[in-house]
Protein backbone atom coordinates (compact mmCIF):
# COMPACT_ATOMS: atom_id res chain seq x y z
CA UNK A 1 0.00 0.00 0.00
CA UNK A 2 1.47 3.35 -1.03
CA UNK A 3 0.52 6.86 -0.08
CA UNK A 4 -1.43 8.71 -2.74
CA UNK A 5 1.08 9.79 -5.43
CA UNK A 6 -0.74 13.12 -5.64
CA UNK A 7 0.95 14.14 -2.37
CA UNK A 8 4.04 14.77 -4.49
CA UNK A 9 2.15 17.64 -6.06
CA UNK A 10 1.85 19.45 -2.74
CA UNK A 11 5.58 19.01 -2.24
CA UNK A 12 6.54 20.66 -5.53
CA UNK A 13 3.78 23.27 -5.38
CA UNK A 14 5.85 26.19 -4.07
CA UNK A 15 8.65 25.65 -6.58
CA UNK A 16 6.42 24.90 -9.57
CA UNK A 17 3.75 27.57 -9.08
CA UNK A 18 5.84 30.57 -10.32
CA UNK A 19 6.93 28.53 -13.36
CA UNK A 20 3.43 27.54 -14.37
CA UNK A 21 2.00 30.97 -13.60
CA UNK A 22 4.90 32.72 -15.39
CA UNK A 23 4.41 30.54 -18.48
CA UNK A 24 0.68 31.24 -18.62
CA UNK A 25 0.84 34.96 -17.76
CA UNK A 26 3.36 35.67 -20.53
CA UNK A 27 1.13 33.93 -23.06
CA UNK A 28 -2.39 34.87 -22.17
CA UNK A 29 -1.44 38.35 -21.04
CA UNK A 30 -3.86 39.01 -18.24
CA UNK A 31 -3.75 38.07 -14.62
CA UNK A 32 -7.32 36.79 -14.22
CA UNK A 33 -6.98 34.29 -17.05
CA UNK A 34 -3.49 33.27 -15.93
CA UNK A 35 -4.79 32.55 -12.42
CA UNK A 36 -7.76 30.60 -13.74
CA UNK A 37 -5.61 28.48 -16.04
CA UNK A 38 -3.00 27.95 -13.32
CA UNK A 39 -5.72 26.58 -11.05
CA UNK A 40 -7.02 24.33 -13.80
CA UNK A 41 -3.50 23.06 -14.44
CA UNK A 42 -2.76 22.05 -10.85
CA UNK A 43 -6.18 20.49 -10.27
CA UNK A 44 -5.89 18.45 -13.48
CA UNK A 45 -2.44 17.34 -12.32
CA UNK A 46 -3.97 15.57 -9.29
CA UNK A 47 -5.50 12.90 -11.49
CA UNK A 48 -2.45 13.00 -13.76
CA UNK A 49 -0.22 12.03 -10.82
CA UNK A 50 -2.48 9.15 -9.92
CA UNK A 51 -2.25 7.97 -13.50
CA UNK A 52 1.52 7.88 -13.15
CA UNK A 53 2.49 11.34 -14.43
CA UNK A 54 6.09 12.34 -13.61
CA UNK A 55 5.61 15.28 -11.26
CA UNK A 56 8.01 17.99 -12.49
CA UNK A 57 7.76 21.63 -13.58
CA UNK A 58 8.18 20.59 -17.25
CA UNK A 59 5.31 18.10 -16.94
CA UNK A 60 3.11 20.75 -15.30
CA UNK A 61 3.92 23.22 -18.09
CA UNK A 62 2.82 20.56 -20.58
CA UNK A 63 -0.54 20.44 -18.79
CA UNK A 64 -0.63 24.25 -18.70
CA UNK A 65 -0.10 24.31 -22.49
CA UNK A 66 -3.13 22.02 -22.93
CA UNK A 67 -5.20 24.30 -20.73
CA UNK A 68 -4.07 27.32 -22.74
CA UNK A 69 -5.05 25.64 -26.01
CA UNK A 70 -8.45 24.72 -24.54
CA UNK A 71 -8.91 28.31 -23.39
CA UNK A 72 -8.23 29.72 -26.85
CA UNK A 73 -10.48 27.10 -28.43
CA UNK A 74 -13.35 28.25 -26.22
CA UNK A 75 -12.66 31.86 -27.15
CA UNK A 76 -12.42 30.98 -30.81
CA UNK A 77 -15.84 29.31 -30.68
CA UNK A 78 -17.30 32.37 -28.97
CA UNK A 79 -15.93 34.83 -31.50
CA UNK A 80 -16.14 32.82 -34.70
CA UNK A 81 -19.74 33.84 -35.37
CA UNK A 82 -18.68 37.49 -35.52
CA UNK A 83 -16.18 36.83 -38.28
CA UNK A 84 -18.13 34.53 -40.55
CA UNK A 85 -18.35 36.94 -43.45
CA UNK A 86 -14.69 37.87 -43.23
CA UNK A 87 -12.45 35.92 -45.60
CA UNK A 88 -8.77 36.30 -44.99
CA UNK A 89 -6.42 36.51 -47.91
CA UNK A 90 -3.73 33.87 -47.89
CA UNK A 91 -0.34 35.45 -48.38
CA UNK A 92 2.91 34.25 -46.94
CA UNK A 93 5.76 35.84 -48.90
CA UNK A 94 9.21 36.16 -47.40
CA UNK A 95 9.35 38.78 -44.72
CA UNK A 96 12.67 39.88 -43.27
CA UNK A 97 11.63 42.64 -40.96
CA UNK A 98 13.16 42.43 -37.52
CA UNK A 99 10.44 41.58 -35.04
CA UNK A 100 10.36 43.65 -31.89
CA UNK A 101 9.33 41.34 -29.07
CA UNK A 102 7.42 43.92 -27.07
CA UNK A 103 5.38 45.16 -30.00
CA UNK A 104 4.88 41.53 -31.04
CA UNK A 105 3.14 40.74 -27.74
CA UNK A 106 0.63 43.52 -28.32
CA UNK A 107 0.04 42.36 -31.86
CA UNK A 108 -0.45 38.75 -30.74
CA UNK A 109 -2.99 39.84 -28.15
CA UNK A 110 -5.04 41.51 -30.86
CA UNK A 111 -5.18 38.44 -33.13
CA UNK A 112 -8.06 35.97 -33.22
CA UNK A 113 -7.73 33.16 -30.63
CA UNK A 114 -6.94 30.46 -33.20
CA UNK A 115 -4.13 32.52 -34.79
CA UNK A 116 -2.78 33.50 -31.41
CA UNK A 117 -2.84 29.88 -30.28
CA UNK A 118 -1.05 28.56 -33.37
CA UNK A 119 1.67 31.23 -33.26
CA UNK A 120 2.19 30.76 -29.52
CA UNK A 121 2.70 27.03 -29.79
CA UNK A 122 4.92 27.29 -32.88
CA UNK A 123 7.04 30.32 -32.03
CA UNK A 124 6.78 31.32 -28.36
CA UNK A 125 6.98 27.70 -27.19
CA UNK A 126 9.11 26.65 -30.18
CA UNK A 127 7.20 23.42 -30.87
CA UNK A 128 7.71 21.71 -34.24
CA UNK A 129 4.71 21.80 -36.59
CA UNK A 130 3.64 18.14 -36.05
CA UNK A 131 3.58 18.82 -32.30
CA UNK A 132 1.48 21.94 -32.84
CA UNK A 133 -0.87 19.86 -34.99
CA UNK A 134 -1.24 17.31 -32.20
CA UNK A 135 -2.15 20.02 -29.69
CA UNK A 136 -4.71 21.53 -32.04
CA UNK A 137 -6.18 18.19 -33.08
CA UNK A 138 -5.57 19.05 -36.75
CA UNK A 139 -3.60 17.41 -39.52
CA UNK A 140 -0.09 18.69 -40.22
CA UNK A 141 -1.29 20.06 -43.54
CA UNK A 142 -4.21 21.94 -41.98
CA UNK A 143 -1.86 23.23 -39.28
CA UNK A 144 0.60 24.52 -41.85
CA UNK A 145 -2.11 26.49 -43.62
CA UNK A 146 -3.45 27.80 -40.31
CA UNK A 147 0.09 28.93 -39.44
CA UNK A 148 0.42 30.60 -42.84
CA UNK A 149 -2.82 32.53 -42.31
CA UNK A 150 -1.78 33.36 -38.74
CA UNK A 151 1.60 34.71 -39.92
CA UNK A 152 -0.12 36.79 -42.56
CA UNK A 153 -2.55 38.22 -40.02
CA UNK A 154 0.32 38.91 -37.65
CA UNK A 155 2.27 40.75 -40.32
CA UNK A 156 -0.67 42.87 -41.33
CA UNK A 157 -1.27 43.87 -37.73
CA UNK A 158 2.43 44.31 -37.02
CA UNK A 159 3.01 46.64 -39.94
CA UNK A 160 -0.14 48.55 -39.11
CA UNK A 161 -2.16 47.38 -42.10
CA UNK A 162 -5.80 46.29 -41.96
CA UNK A 163 -6.40 42.82 -40.53
CA UNK B 1 17.95 31.35 -43.15
CA UNK B 2 16.47 32.75 -39.99
CA UNK B 3 12.77 33.16 -39.63
CA UNK B 4 11.81 36.58 -38.22
CA UNK B 5 9.12 34.79 -36.24
CA UNK B 6 11.88 33.07 -34.25
CA UNK B 7 12.25 36.37 -32.39
CA UNK B 8 8.98 35.54 -30.67
CA UNK B 9 10.55 32.66 -28.76
CA UNK B 10 9.69 33.04 -25.11
CA UNK B 11 11.43 30.83 -22.54
CA UNK B 12 9.56 30.16 -19.31
CA UNK B 13 10.31 32.91 -16.80
CA UNK B 14 8.97 32.27 -13.31
CA UNK B 15 6.58 34.92 -11.99
CA UNK B 16 5.33 34.90 -8.41
CA UNK B 17 1.54 35.16 -8.42
CA UNK B 18 -0.48 37.09 -5.88
CA UNK B 19 0.21 35.39 -2.51
CA UNK B 20 -3.50 35.27 -1.71
CA UNK B 21 -4.15 33.41 -4.96
CA UNK B 22 -1.23 31.04 -4.25
CA UNK B 23 -2.64 30.23 -0.81
CA UNK B 24 -6.18 29.68 -2.13
CA UNK B 25 -4.95 27.36 -4.84
CA UNK B 26 -2.80 25.41 -2.38
CA UNK B 27 -5.88 24.84 -0.20
CA UNK B 28 -7.95 23.68 -3.20
CA UNK B 29 -5.14 21.42 -4.28
CA UNK B 30 -4.83 19.87 -0.81
CA UNK B 31 -8.59 19.21 -0.84
CA UNK B 32 -8.35 17.55 -4.24
CA UNK B 33 -5.40 15.42 -3.18
CA UNK B 34 -7.10 14.25 0.01
CA UNK B 35 -10.48 13.66 -1.59
CA UNK B 36 -11.28 10.15 -2.77
CA UNK B 37 -9.63 9.27 -6.05
CA UNK B 38 -12.65 9.82 -8.19
CA UNK B 39 -11.69 12.38 -10.77
CA UNK B 40 -11.69 11.22 -14.35
CA UNK B 41 -12.98 7.68 -14.33
CA UNK B 42 -11.05 5.55 -16.71
CA UNK B 43 -12.98 3.02 -18.73
CA UNK B 44 -11.57 0.13 -16.75
CA UNK B 45 -12.99 1.44 -13.48
CA UNK B 46 -16.21 0.05 -12.13
CA UNK B 47 -18.68 2.90 -11.94
CA UNK B 48 -20.59 3.54 -8.79
CA UNK B 49 -24.15 2.28 -8.77
CA UNK B 50 -27.00 3.97 -6.93
CA UNK B 51 -26.08 2.52 -3.55
CA UNK B 52 -22.55 1.91 -2.30
CA UNK B 53 -21.79 0.51 1.17
CA UNK B 54 -19.06 2.41 3.04
CA UNK B 55 -17.56 0.10 5.65
CA UNK B 56 -15.75 1.24 8.77
CA UNK B 57 -13.08 -1.22 9.88
CA UNK B 58 -10.43 -1.20 12.59
CA UNK B 59 -7.69 -2.53 10.32
CA UNK B 60 -8.16 -1.64 6.67
CA UNK B 61 -5.10 -3.51 5.44
CA UNK B 62 -6.31 -6.75 7.04
CA UNK B 63 -9.85 -6.14 5.79
CA UNK B 64 -8.68 -5.55 2.21
CA UNK B 65 -6.68 -8.75 2.35
CA UNK B 66 -9.64 -10.67 3.78
CA UNK B 67 -12.11 -9.41 1.18
CA UNK B 68 -9.76 -9.99 -1.74
CA UNK B 69 -8.80 -13.49 -0.58
CA UNK B 70 -12.24 -14.65 0.46
CA UNK B 71 -14.57 -12.96 -2.00
CA UNK B 72 -12.18 -12.34 -4.85
CA UNK B 73 -12.69 -8.58 -4.51
CA UNK B 74 -10.34 -6.47 -6.59
CA UNK B 75 -8.80 -3.23 -5.41
CA UNK B 76 -9.82 -0.15 -7.36
CA UNK B 77 -7.19 2.58 -7.23
CA UNK B 78 -4.66 2.87 -4.47
CA UNK B 79 -5.88 3.22 -0.89
CA UNK B 80 -5.44 6.75 0.41
CA UNK B 81 -3.29 6.95 3.50
CA UNK B 82 -3.68 10.09 5.58
CA UNK B 83 -0.90 11.85 7.49
CA UNK B 84 -1.25 9.83 10.69
CA UNK B 85 -1.03 6.53 8.79
CA UNK B 86 -4.71 5.66 8.87
CA UNK B 87 -6.27 4.36 5.67
CA UNK B 88 -8.63 7.20 4.84
CA UNK B 89 -10.27 5.62 1.82
CA UNK B 90 -10.08 2.43 -0.18
CA UNK B 91 -12.29 0.86 -2.82
CA UNK B 92 -12.88 -2.78 -3.63
CA UNK B 93 -14.86 -4.17 -6.51
CA UNK B 94 -17.01 -7.18 -5.65
CA UNK B 95 -18.20 -8.57 -8.99
CA UNK B 96 -19.94 -5.53 -10.49
CA UNK B 97 -20.31 -3.52 -7.28
CA UNK B 98 -17.98 -1.09 -5.56
CA UNK B 99 -17.58 -1.18 -1.80
CA UNK B 100 -15.73 1.65 -0.05
CA UNK B 101 -14.04 1.32 3.28
CA UNK B 102 -11.82 3.23 5.62
CA UNK B 103 -10.45 2.94 9.12
CA UNK B 104 -12.25 4.53 12.03
CA UNK B 105 -12.60 8.31 12.20
CA UNK B 106 -14.29 8.88 15.57
CA UNK B 107 -14.12 12.64 14.97
CA UNK B 108 -16.84 12.25 12.30
CA UNK B 109 -18.65 9.32 13.91
CA UNK B 110 -17.26 6.78 11.43
CA UNK B 111 -16.87 3.72 13.69
CA UNK B 112 -16.46 0.00 13.11
CA UNK B 113 -19.49 -2.02 14.28
CA UNK B 114 -19.34 -3.30 17.85
CA UNK B 115 -22.19 -5.36 19.31
CA UNK B 116 -24.25 -4.85 16.16
CA UNK B 117 -23.59 -6.33 12.76
CA UNK B 118 -24.62 -4.71 9.51
CA UNK B 119 -25.50 -7.27 6.83
CA UNK B 120 -24.67 -7.45 3.16
CA UNK B 121 -25.94 -10.02 0.69
CA UNK B 122 -23.39 -11.18 -1.85
CA UNK B 123 -23.71 -13.61 -4.76
CA UNK B 124 -20.73 -15.81 -5.59
CA UNK B 125 -20.07 -18.55 -8.11
CA UNK B 126 -18.19 -20.70 -5.62
CA UNK B 127 -20.37 -20.63 -2.51
CA UNK B 128 -18.71 -23.45 -0.59
CA UNK B 129 -15.22 -22.17 -1.34
CA UNK B 130 -16.06 -18.64 -0.22
CA UNK B 131 -17.58 -19.76 3.07
CA UNK B 132 -14.70 -22.17 3.72
CA UNK B 133 -12.06 -19.50 3.03
CA UNK B 134 -13.92 -17.00 5.21
CA UNK B 135 -13.91 -19.36 8.19
CA UNK B 136 -10.26 -20.30 7.60
CA UNK B 137 -9.41 -16.61 7.77
CA UNK B 138 -11.17 -15.99 11.06
CA UNK B 139 -14.82 -15.38 10.18
CA UNK B 140 -17.47 -16.84 12.45
CA UNK B 141 -19.89 -19.24 10.74
CA UNK B 142 -23.35 -17.99 11.68
CA UNK B 143 -25.30 -20.24 9.31
CA UNK B 144 -23.72 -23.14 7.43
CA UNK B 145 -24.33 -23.50 3.71
CA UNK B 146 -27.78 -24.98 3.15
CA UNK B 147 -30.62 -24.97 0.68
CA UNK B 148 -33.44 -22.58 1.41
CA UNK B 149 -36.54 -21.46 -0.44
CA UNK B 150 -34.40 -18.54 -1.65
CA UNK B 151 -31.62 -20.78 -3.00
CA UNK B 152 -28.40 -22.11 -1.48
CA UNK B 153 -26.54 -19.87 0.91
CA UNK B 154 -24.71 -19.43 4.19
CA UNK B 155 -23.89 -16.58 6.57
CA UNK B 156 -20.55 -15.54 8.03
CA UNK B 157 -19.50 -12.77 10.41
CA UNK B 158 -16.15 -11.41 9.26
CA UNK B 159 -13.37 -10.47 11.71
CA UNK B 160 -14.29 -6.79 11.30
CA UNK B 161 -17.88 -7.12 12.52
CA UNK B 162 -19.65 -7.18 9.16
CA UNK B 163 -22.12 -9.96 8.37
CA UNK B 164 -22.26 -11.47 4.89
CA UNK B 165 -25.25 -13.41 3.57
CA UNK B 166 -23.44 -15.45 0.94
CA UNK B 167 -25.68 -16.73 -1.83
CA UNK B 168 -24.94 -18.97 -4.75
CA UNK B 169 -25.06 -17.03 -8.01
CA UNK B 170 -27.27 -18.40 -10.73
CA UNK B 171 -25.16 -20.01 -13.45
CA UNK B 172 -23.99 -17.53 -16.07
CA UNK B 173 -26.30 -17.71 -19.04
CA UNK B 174 -24.43 -19.07 -22.02
CA UNK B 175 -24.09 -16.22 -24.48
CA UNK B 176 -24.85 -17.22 -28.03
CA UNK B 177 -25.20 -20.75 -29.34
CA UNK B 178 -22.98 -23.48 -27.93
CA UNK B 179 -19.72 -23.92 -29.84
CA UNK B 180 -19.81 -26.39 -32.71
CA UNK B 181 -17.30 -29.14 -33.40
CA UNK B 182 -13.82 -27.65 -33.70
CA UNK B 183 -14.69 -24.29 -32.17
CA UNK B 184 -13.16 -22.79 -29.05
CA UNK B 185 -15.29 -23.50 -26.01
CA UNK B 186 -13.27 -22.08 -23.14
CA UNK B 187 -10.00 -20.23 -22.59
CA UNK B 188 -7.83 -20.81 -19.54
CA UNK B 189 -5.04 -18.40 -18.80
CA UNK B 190 -2.42 -20.40 -16.92
CA UNK B 191 0.03 -18.44 -14.79
CA UNK B 192 2.52 -19.20 -12.04
CA UNK B 193 0.92 -16.70 -9.62
CA UNK B 194 -2.82 -16.02 -9.80
CA UNK B 195 -2.73 -13.02 -7.45
CA UNK B 196 -0.05 -11.27 -9.48
CA UNK B 197 -2.00 -11.91 -12.70
CA UNK B 198 -5.23 -10.65 -11.11
CA UNK B 199 -3.74 -7.36 -10.09
CA UNK B 200 -1.81 -6.92 -13.33
CA UNK B 201 -4.62 -7.71 -15.77
CA UNK B 202 -7.23 -6.18 -13.49
CA UNK B 203 -5.33 -2.90 -13.76
CA UNK B 204 -4.35 -3.08 -17.42
CA UNK B 205 -7.48 -4.61 -18.96
CA UNK B 206 -10.10 -4.06 -16.27
CA UNK B 207 -10.83 -7.76 -15.92
CA UNK B 208 -12.72 -8.81 -12.84
CA UNK B 209 -12.36 -12.16 -11.16
CA UNK B 210 -14.74 -14.35 -9.24
CA UNK B 211 -13.58 -17.49 -7.46
CA UNK B 212 -13.76 -20.52 -9.71
CA UNK B 213 -14.29 -24.19 -9.09
CA UNK B 214 -10.67 -25.25 -8.58
CA UNK B 215 -7.91 -24.20 -6.19
CA UNK B 216 -6.32 -20.96 -7.51
CA UNK B 217 -8.90 -20.89 -10.28
CA UNK B 218 -10.83 -17.70 -11.09
CA UNK B 219 -13.48 -16.88 -13.62
CA UNK B 220 -12.50 -13.90 -15.77
CA UNK B 221 -15.19 -11.33 -16.50
CA UNK B 222 -14.40 -8.79 -19.16
CA UNK B 223 -12.26 -10.85 -21.55
CA UNK B 224 -15.13 -10.97 -24.04
CA UNK B 225 -15.19 -14.75 -24.03
CA UNK B 226 -15.65 -17.61 -21.61
CA UNK B 227 -12.35 -17.52 -19.80
CA UNK B 228 -10.66 -18.44 -16.56
CA UNK B 229 -7.40 -17.77 -14.76
CA UNK B 230 -5.52 -20.65 -13.18
CA UNK B 231 -2.56 -20.06 -10.89
CA UNK B 232 0.22 -22.42 -9.90
CA UNK B 233 0.58 -23.84 -13.40
CA UNK B 234 3.76 -24.92 -15.11
CA UNK B 235 2.58 -24.56 -18.70
CA UNK B 236 2.23 -20.79 -18.85
CA UNK B 237 -0.03 -18.97 -21.30
CA UNK B 238 -3.47 -19.52 -22.75
CA UNK B 239 -4.63 -23.11 -22.78
CA UNK B 240 -7.65 -23.75 -24.92
CA UNK B 241 -10.63 -26.05 -24.78
CA UNK B 242 -12.11 -27.14 -28.09
CA UNK B 243 -15.62 -28.44 -28.56
CA UNK B 244 -16.02 -31.82 -30.22
CA UNK B 245 -19.11 -33.76 -31.31
CA UNK B 246 -17.92 -37.12 -30.04
CA UNK B 247 -15.26 -37.08 -27.34
CA UNK B 248 -14.35 -40.78 -27.55
CA UNK B 249 -13.81 -40.60 -31.30
CA UNK B 250 -11.75 -37.42 -30.96
CA UNK B 251 -9.55 -38.94 -28.23
CA UNK B 252 -8.88 -41.97 -30.41
CA UNK B 253 -7.80 -39.64 -33.21
CA UNK B 254 -5.53 -37.70 -30.79
CA UNK B 255 -3.75 -40.87 -29.74
CA UNK B 256 -3.62 -42.24 -33.30
CA UNK B 257 -1.88 -39.00 -34.42
CA UNK B 258 0.82 -39.20 -31.76
CA UNK B 259 -0.81 -37.05 -29.09
CA UNK B 260 -1.76 -38.05 -25.57
CA UNK B 261 -5.24 -38.20 -24.07
CA UNK B 262 -6.02 -38.03 -20.36
CA UNK B 263 -9.00 -39.67 -18.65
CA UNK B 264 -12.49 -38.44 -19.46
CA UNK B 265 -13.91 -36.30 -16.65
CA UNK B 266 -17.58 -35.62 -16.14
CA UNK B 267 -18.29 -31.95 -15.30
CA UNK B 268 -21.66 -30.27 -14.98
CA UNK B 269 -21.07 -28.61 -18.36
CA UNK B 270 -20.22 -31.89 -20.14
CA UNK B 271 -17.39 -34.38 -20.67
CA UNK B 272 -13.80 -33.19 -20.90
CA UNK B 273 -10.35 -34.68 -21.33
CA UNK B 274 -6.93 -33.09 -21.03
CA UNK B 275 -4.73 -33.82 -24.05
CA UNK B 276 -1.46 -32.90 -25.67
CA UNK B 277 -0.86 -32.78 -29.39
CA UNK B 278 2.00 -34.55 -31.18
CA UNK B 279 4.27 -31.55 -30.46
CA UNK B 280 3.54 -31.59 -26.74
CA UNK B 281 1.15 -28.62 -26.62
CA UNK B 282 -1.57 -29.07 -24.04
CA UNK B 283 -5.30 -28.52 -24.66
CA UNK B 284 -8.65 -29.80 -23.56
CA UNK B 285 -11.42 -31.42 -25.53
CA UNK B 286 -15.00 -30.93 -24.50
CA UNK B 287 -18.23 -32.61 -25.46
CA UNK B 288 -21.26 -30.67 -24.27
Amino acid sequence: MHPDPAFALLEVYDAALPQVYGYLLARCGDRAHAEELTSETFLAAVQGCRDGGPVSPAWLIGIARHKLVDHWRRKERETRGLRLAYQEERVDDPWDEEVDALHAREVLAALTPDHRCALTLRYLDGLPVPEVARHLGRTVHATESLLARARAAFRRAYTGGPR
Amino acid sequence: MTDPFDALHLPVRPVDPDPAFAARLRARLADAVLAPDRGDMTSTETKLSTLTPYLAVTDARAAIEFYTEVFGAVRQGEPIVVDDGRVGHAELVFGGSVVMLSEEFPEVGHLAPVGTHPSYRIEVADLDGVVRRAVERGAELLRPVADSPHGRGGTVLDPFGHRWLVAEAAPQPQSGPAPRHGELGYHTFQVPDAEAAKSFYGAVLGWRFTPGRVQEGWRIDGAGTMAGLWGGQEQVGWKLMYAVRDLDAALAEVVGRGGTAGPVEREDYGLTAECTDDQGIGFWLWQA
